[in-house]
């Protein structure tokens, strides 16, 4: 019989609102400057590439400006004077002007969504190259990323939750392989296995986006030439990533199988369905979501080779065309596409993350007690 | 004994296949459960607690096999159970709505992405209970824990502290008024206030709802202060049970004795304590005959040899040592000392 | 005498997100040669903080800490690598804090040989059997070539104490060291402890959340009661064991269960106004437990912070103003309601 004193636990009217109130108030507060600084850090993000990529094209030794000049004096006999006036006027820049006063020209300019004039083909916008093969990229390695990680993520939890299983097994060797072949020996085995030995398509039937003898248009048979011609770099991308989606989620899959909220959610009698995606899936998927972010933004720049494979009218190819002809207009802007497309993906995932993980919400800071 | 047990366990055995061999984790565990009883299996980690707690509710991990025995439930309706024999969609139903539980580590016990109400949702909707009705109690217990009801619902289990999340484990425990409720070392990693904050409540819960506790600790004072009944295992047996005041004060195993002698006591002023020599055995290739023989002081050639059994000594006191009386004589010099 | 160390008007501080966390206040704690001290408190109390300062992993944000009477800072060169070694901690973990990839012989070795405590590879050995004898790991050549892992939870911590004795120190920090050791061992660690102090004539702080534990240990030293980064109680282990001064002490007692289930259930609870325990952001303001406290006096507790003085009739020091101005607390109901209604 424990003799207590009679103060009541104190759990008087202001107490209650103490809590109520800030507690709403903290988590939309928080959430909202999460939101704020994200965005934030990916500006400054994108704001240090472009200033890097600038300063690279402007001030490395033996600079692309110089070369061209060089270029133009050797190949058109000009003086250096000339070739140096024809040169700025190629590069849409003044280049008797401070480096200062030109990058602030620079910058003014993107601001105002202007990248400058390619080199290569001379006259073109840079935007109007990007607007037309961006879409193409977006479009085949986004959607070999989608099925790739759906793929993965579905296959990685099934090998973890019948672990030992002929299916872990058999997928262990499979994902671990696919995971150490590079991309471009993928294609070229696509291409050389599947079109040239057996036969399957004509390689040459599906180059470019689509079958040029289609009318472009929203017909039925213009979306499935898109579809078919974006099928073998499709293929290619998801074969390259899926090995690492795999094994990841396995790994974190069979570490989530082992807490403790799982068990409790099991001896509560929760249906299998219910644990396996609110309880296992959702915990196990948290560390991929960072993942996804970074092969989101790699794969954009990695597509280079896949689509010069393939012959395929993304912006890798171009970035491979601008490089070849030294079009460095064209590769700032690309540079600075790929640097905004790996921003974004990594501002994607972690809002994602924090709309899964509510800990990330109000920036890892728990009660303690 | 009247005809009021919840939970009687029979010769079960567990075991786990392991890389070197098989483990008997629990070795022919018999014991009974009664209405409002709570229970105390008390030992050192690896004793074998644990897994016959996960055992009782069928979580046991893949390796583990339960090799004998039998567990039969007495539901309020005095129909039996044999829980080993449910099947996958019987044993889901009858978890939690009779068999509930309280792990160890409140931390890990909450799904860390979901809010604490959807967890009180997720084991209403398993169970038939609508929403409304799985709220009202849950905003219930949450009092009766000495939360604050509406803010605990509510929360995210990292906005709650770790006592808070433990009172949150133990009213979700009682969501749908289990007979039984197992506990797995509910206070051990939590500070000595928090402690008694949740002894107290389980106290008065115990009081108001009535049901019976299977407490799996390894302090002694805890089960001292809880437990009607104690269970002592070591390395898998259980080798004492009996009364909470009989095992304390007259112990009658020497484990039980040297356990006693280990455990220091805060208004006992100076004293001398002891230690029990050498480690637990390793479970895979056990010492022959009783297992505590190696660090036992009362051993002779018997207990090197014969295993004791599990015999009733007196008033409800079942010991499996073969050396009783000397035991109780030693406790007697030791206490009064 | 002059202690072997001393820690004056002690603060620390941690940055955490941006938010400055006093974890230690105006911490006095003297620890003489050969004593054993305990502090005691629940987690967030500053005990680790406190200890880690001592051991000199931690520097203080302000306030002095003398080594035998002199600055840590004025100890450089030679004497500042032995004051190193004089002062050494031992955790919680021992999985954690012994390389898991070294045998026995090898984690002892090392310190050893770096610090060039012996001249030829008999020596060495010599040592390394002394060393594990020290610590009752026997016969030393059976433990001498295994790995941590195969050694019992007891016996790993064992070898991270003789670890820190490679080095000769003067002062053993143990950090909740036998808290994750199973109760039947626990009682021959710390029995090897005291053995070791009078053998080596070392000083002893023992952190620790187990008043029962604390009691026991350090039944011939001091106990210090710390709560939210200060020392509220602080005195010989007997007199605060059996006549706690400051609320938080008699609550913490009065809390903790007793192995015996008799005198427990009796055992008179001290009922707190409040169960949270303040973040360490937001303070209270004069006495911290004041919002928690059932002997709380208005304008009295939670304007003034209370300094550790004796009470009367106390042989210990506390930190309360109505305890030691006045001599005796009274519950706040009473204060509020005089008529008990």
């Amino acid at each position: 019989m424990s003799v207590k004193s009679t103060v009541p636990p104190a759990a008087s009217p202001v107490r209650q609102m103490r809590y109520l109130k800030p507690f709403r108030q903290r988590v939309g507060e928080a959430l909202s400057s999460y939101t704020a600084r994200v965005l934030l850090q990916g500006l400054f993000t994108v704001f240090a590439v472009m200033t890097f990529t600038f300063f690279l094209v402007r001030l490395m030794p033996g600079n692309p400006v110089d070369i061209k000049i060089d270029q133009l004096m050797q190949t058109q006999g000009l003086t250096y004077e000339q070739a140096r006036s024809q040169a700025a006027g190629l590069f849409d820049m003044d280049l008797n002007a401070p480096v200062g006063q030109q990058y602030l020209t620079y910058v003014q300019r993107v601001l105002r969504g202007d990248l400058g004039k390619s080199i290569l083909s001379a006259g073109t916008p840079v935007a109007d190259i990007i607007w037309r093969f961006l879409p193409w990229t977006l479009f085949s390695v986004g959607l070999g990323l989608l099925v790739s990680f759906a793929l993965g993520v579905l296959i990685g939890a099934a090998m973890a939750y019948w672990r030992g299983g002929i299916l872990d097994n058999v997928m262990t060797a499979v994902a671990s392989i696919l995971y150490s072949i590079p991309e471009y020996i993928i294609a070229l085995l696509i291409i050389l296995v599947a079109g040239v030995q057996l036969q399957l398509f004509q390689v040459g039937e599906l180059r470019g986006g689509f079958n040029p003898d289609v009318a472009p248009g929203f017909t039925l048979e213009f979306i499935g030439s898109i579809l078919k011609h974006a099928t073998l770099p499709v293929i290619t991308y998801v074969l390259a990533t899926i090995g690492g989606w795999i094994l990841a989620m396995k790994s974190s899959t069979i570490s989530t199988l082992g807490e403790d909220y799982i068990t409790v959610a099991k001896a509560r009698g929760l249906s299998e369905r219910r644990v396996l995606t609110a309880y296992v899936g959702r915990n196990a998927l948290l560390p991929l979501v960072t993942r996804l972010s970074v092969s989101i933004g790699l794969v954009v720049g990695g597509s280079v080779i896949v689509e010069e494979l393939f012959q395929y009218p993304g912006l890798g190819r171009q970035l491979l065309r601008a490089i070849n002809g030294r079009d460095y207009t064209v590769m700032q802007g690309i540079f600075l596409i790929i640097a905004i497309s790996v921003v974004a993906s990594t501002i994607i995932a972690d809002l994602m993350l924090g709309w899964l993980d509510p800990r990330v919400r109000v920036g890892q800071k728990a009660t303690k007690g | 004994m009247p005809n009021d047990v919840v939970v009687s366990v029979r010769d079960l055995s567990v075991s786990y296949l392991a890389r070197r061999g098989r483990v008997r984790a629990v070795n022919r565990a018999s014991f009974d459960l009664h209405a409002g009883e709570t229970l105390a299996l008390i030992g050192e980690s690896g004793c074998g607690k644990s897994t016959l707690n996960l055992a009782l509710i069928r979580q046991l991990p893949k390796n583990a096999t339960i090799d004998s025995g039998s567990i039969l439930y007495t539901r309020r309706d005095k129909s039996v159970v044999d829980v080993l024999k449910l099947n996958k969609a019987e044993l889901r139903r009858f978890l939690w709505s009779e068999f509930a539980m309280v792990f160890q580590g409140a931390l890990n016990s909450l799904n860390p992405v979901i809010r604490v109400s959807d967890m009180v949702y997720d084991t209403a909707a398993a169970h038939g209970l609508n929403k409304a009705a799985a709220e009202k109690r849950a905003l219930h217990l949450f009092e009766k824990v000495r939360l604050d009801p509406y803010r605990v619902f509510r929360a995210y289990p990292h906005e709650l502290s770790g006592g808070m999340r433990q009172r949150v484990l133990l009213a979700m425990s009682l969501l749908l008024q289990p007979q039984v409720v197992i506990m797995d070392e509910p206070t051990t990693a939590v500070d000595i206030l928090t402690q008694r904050s949740i002894l107290d409540v389980l106290q008065t819960l115990r009081e108001e709802l009535n049901f019976s506790v299977i407490f799996i600790s390894h302090d002694l004072a805890v089960a001292a202060e809880i437990a009607d009944t104690i269970a002592t295992m070591y390395a898998g047996d259980i080798v004492e049970v009996g009364p909470v005041n009989e095992v304390f004060y007259r112990p009658r195993h020497a484990y039980t004795l040297a356990l006693l002698n280990a455990a220091p006591r805060l208004s006992a002023g100076a004293e001398e304590l002891y230690s029990i020599p050498g480690s637990p055995p390793d479970l895979i290739h056990p010492p022959p005959g009783c297992k505590f023989h190696p660090r036992c002081t009362f051993a002779t050639e018997v207990c090197r040899t014969v295993l004791p059994p599990l015999v009733a000594a007196e008033a409800g006191h079942q010991v499996a040592c073969h050396h009783t009386d000397d035991v109780v004589t030693a406790y007697r010099k030791v206490s009064r000392a | 005498m002059t202690p072997l160390i001393e820690l004056k008007h002690v603060y620390r501080h941690f940055e955490v997100n941006r938010q400055r966390l006093p974890v230690l206040q105006d911490i006095n704690l003297s620890i003489a040669a050969n004593e054993i001290v305990c502090l005691v408190g629940e987690s967030g109390c500053g005990k680790t903080t406190t200890g880690k300062i001592l051991a000199g992993l931690l520097g203080p944000s302000s306030g002095e800490v003398l080594i035998e009477g002199r600055p840590r800072a004025s100890y450089t060169g030679r004497e500042a690598a032995l004051l190193r070694r004089a002062l050494q901690i031992v955790h919680q973990d021992p999985f954690a804090s012994i390389n898991p990839a070294h045998t026995i012989g090898q984690i002892l070795g090392f310190p050893l040989q770096r610090h060039g405590m012996v001249r030829s590879r008999a020596e060495l050995r010599r040592r390394i059997w002394e060393l594990l004898t020290l610590v009752d790991l026997t016969p030393p050549g059976d433990i001498v070539n295994k790995f941590p892992h195969q050694l019992s939870g007891g016996q790993r911590q064992r070898v991270s104490i003789a670890r820190v004795l490679t080095v000769n120190p003067r002062l053993i920090v143990a950090d909740e060291a036998v808290s994750m050791v199973d109760v039947s061992i626990r009682i021959g660690i710390l029995k090897m402890l005291h053995r070791l102090r009078e053998q080596l004539n070392l000083s002893i702080v023992f952190i620790t959340h187990d008043l029962a534990l604390a009691k026991y240990f350090a039944w011939d030293g001091r106990i210090a009661v710390m709560y939210l980064g200060r020392i509220v109680e602080i005195g010989r282990t007997p007199d605060v064991i059996a006549h706690p001064a400051h609320p938080y002490t008699r609550a913490l007692l009065a809390a903790v269960p007793e192995a015996d289930p008799e005198l427990t259930r009796h055992k008179q609870h001290l009922e707190l106004r409040s169960e949270d325990i303040p973040r360490l952001t937001e303070i209270p303001p004069g006495c911290a437990f004041h919002p928690r406290c059932p002997f709380f006096v208005p304008g009295v507790c939670d304007t003034r912070v209370p300094p550790l003085e004796p009470p009367p009739d106390y042989n210990q020091l506390a930190a309360c103003i109505p305890l030691v101005e006045t001599g005796r607390l009274i519950p706040y109901t009473e204060r509020v309601n005089p008529d008990g209604r």
